[in-house]
């Protein structure tokens, strides 16, 4: 029965070496499928490589699908699983922000550590950025630290947002993940018959 | 530093579905072993209170956010899951990276039609906007978008439409640093 | 290659398919036994009243006490901020939002532990959790906090030290005179070190 940590059935400093394993796994996953090359993850905007969506609607709809499956055989109590809380103001905002930034910069925090660690200095300058950007908003915290809290939906899920089980939740990202696999498929093979300059690193 | 090095020969990405696949497995995992999910930005935030407590610990003391971060005990931010997942990130991409030939030199991946100077410049704004947006998020798109919408969070959920939406209407004024 | 997805996706639809025509089934609404008796057995379920003490007197925001005794009891002595919930009233819908509120930590106290313990095994079997018992209840309380007794020269530092804090606590919760023995002149609740636990040790 899970989750496991916060069961106590691991406990002590076991947890650790446990975030470094799912960690690396982590890097492993995103720079083996290519996210260490911004212009490949930016060609998602583009037109050109859809391959950020690929993995992440594939990621998304397999990790919802199991983990309905997981709580349906009993394995996992869903009631443990952190869900992230909603603050609607505050991440209406800070997703608007991390849009712009995803596609000035060409990656994502955990993309951006792949890519320096295979030696790319966009990316440690990414990362040196992020970095930055925390230290930034830290400081200036007194000045939005009412916005940052406001409209507290609390720890809301999609399904109980729009009023379905879970379940008609995790079947329509299927079903939507799927019919975007297969148009973005078309759009790639067209734009790319328009590129020459482009070439596929 | 020059892409056409590493353009010449033809880079070996697993397939993305197979990858997608892996990764959800892994959500999964974590999903069942901690009861959370992955997270990116988390250990820079605590790596940027553990800097700001070493430097100036009254500052940190004074200020809400840092606080909120700064354990009751005393004893450092620093050893926490959040960090050691970032570490484990950056130790299993170049563990890929050397397996299938990527890791190499010191080296700027950008479109031919800009300057390596521009491409860092843009880099390190996109990394300040991200960093700044993912406090406000609560997450990053790997805590939040990925991680949050597989959990069903509809707080996820707003933070991926978003960033891929306006990633969208912007991405024709940036369109020359790509294409 | 095509025909490959096909599959796949496919394979994925079908899964999802399944997810919405199982039956319901709720995993969790009933604790298992063998859970339940895990965590029964689990010591950390027990705070000291030195602890409960200490966390009244830093404030601290994550703790919510709860007495199980009758109300007449409450009414007469109770300890500070406490909310009364009398066991009878455990299941009660009125009472059920002052429990599993998040990141509060539930201490149940009763006279002794039976019906704190009581409480805990109920509450914890209708799912709520970060539940805790004070050891001893408001025996142990009075016993330890408010009428300490001083250690025999004998004992160790640790009982001194526990002795010390008992004493600052007692005169933070009853106001009560310093004895002329003592020097210090100001109400001095000493901070007893993290990790010497005497649990039950008075």
């Amino acid at each position: 029965m899970g989750p496991l940590i916060p069961l106590e059935i691991i406990t002590g400093h076991w947890d650790f070496v446990i975030a470094l394993l799912i960690g690396g796994a982590f890097g492993y996953i995103l720079e083996a499928s290519g996210f260490s090359s911004s212009r490949m993850i930016a060609g998602v905007f583009y037109g050109y490589n859809f391959v950020v969506l690929r993995v992440f609607f594939t990621a998304m709809i397999v990790a919802m699908v199991g983990y309905l499956y997981f709580s349906y055989m009993g394995w996992i109590d869903m009631s443990l699983v952190f869900v992230l809380p909603t603050y609607l103001n505050s991440m209406l905002f800070g997703g608007f922000l991390m849009g712009l930034g995803f596609v000035i910069g060409g990656f994502c925090p955990g993309t951006s550590y792949t890519a320096a660690a295979i030696g790319k200095i966009d990316g440690v300058v990414f990362a040196g950025g992020v970095l930055l950007g925390i230290f930034i908003f830290s400081e200036l915290f007194p000045f939005y630290e009412d916005f940052y809290v406001a409209n507290n939906l609390g720890n809301v899920t999609i399904g109980e947002m729009i009023g379905v089980s879970n379940e008609v939740v995790a079947f329509a990202f299927v079903v939507i993940a799927i019919v975007a696999f297969y148009v973005t498929s078309i759009i790639e093979k067209k734009v790319r018959k328009n590129m020459t300059e482009y070439k596929f690193e | 530093m020059n892409t056409k090095l590493s353009s010449k020969r033809k880079p070996n990405y697993i397939n993305p579905y197979f990858g997608g696949v892996l990764l959800g497995l892994l959500l999964l995992t974590i999903f069942y072993v901690a009861g959370r999910g992955l997270s990116a930005t988390g250990g820079l935030k605590l790596i940027v209170v553990t800097l700001v407590d070493k430097i100036a610990p009254e500052h940190a003391e004074n200020n809400a956010y840092y606080r909120m971060f700064l354990p009751k005990d005393g004893s450092s931010p620093l050893s926490n899951w959040l960090v050691f997942g970032a570490l484990g990130t950056f130790f299993g991409g170049m563990l890929s990276g050397a397996i299938s030939g990527r890791l190499g030199k010191l080296r700027i991946e950008k479109s031919p039609k800009i300057s390596n100077t521009t491409r860092l410049i843009a880099a390190g704004v996109g990394g300040i906007l991200f960093g700044i947006g993912s406090q406000f998020g609560r997450g990053c798109s790997s805590g939040a978008a990925l991680s949050g919408t597989s959990a069903f969070s509809f707080g996820g959920l707003i933070i991926m439409a978003l960033m891929f939406g306006v990633g969208y209407v912007f991405a024709y004024f940036f369109r020359k640093l790509w294409i | 290659m095509n025909k490959k997805y096909l599959f796949l996706a496919l394979l994925m639809l079908l899964l999802a398919t399944g997810l919405l025509i199982l039956p319901e089934r709720h995993n969790f609404q009933q604790m298992k036994a063998e859970n339940l008796m895990w965590e029964v057995v689990q010591p950390t379920r027990y705070v000291t009243v030195d602890q409960v003490a200490m966390m009244i007197i830093d404030g601290d925001p994550t703790l919510e006490l709860v007495d199980v005794r009758p109300i007449n009891d409450f009414a007469t002595f109770s300890l500070k901020n406490a909310i009364n919930i009398p066991f009878d009233s455990l299941l009660n819908p009125n009472y059920q939002g002052y429990l599993g509120i998040e990141d509060m930590n539930v201490v149940f106290y009763s006279n002794d532990d039976i019906r704190a313990d009581q409480s805990w095994v109920i509450a914890r079997r209708m799912g709520y959790h970060n539940l805790y018992v004070m050891k001893g209840g408001l025996n142990s309380w009075i016993e330890c906090i408010i009428k300490p007794l001083k250690p025999d020269e004998t004992a160790s530092l640790n009982e001194f030290e526990d002795y010390e804090f008992r004493k600052g606590a007692s005169i933070y919760f009853t106001g009560a005179k310093l004895e002329s023995s003592d020097k210090k002149s100001s109400v001095n609740v000493v901070r007893r070190k993290k990790g010497s636990a005497v649990a039950g040790g008075c």
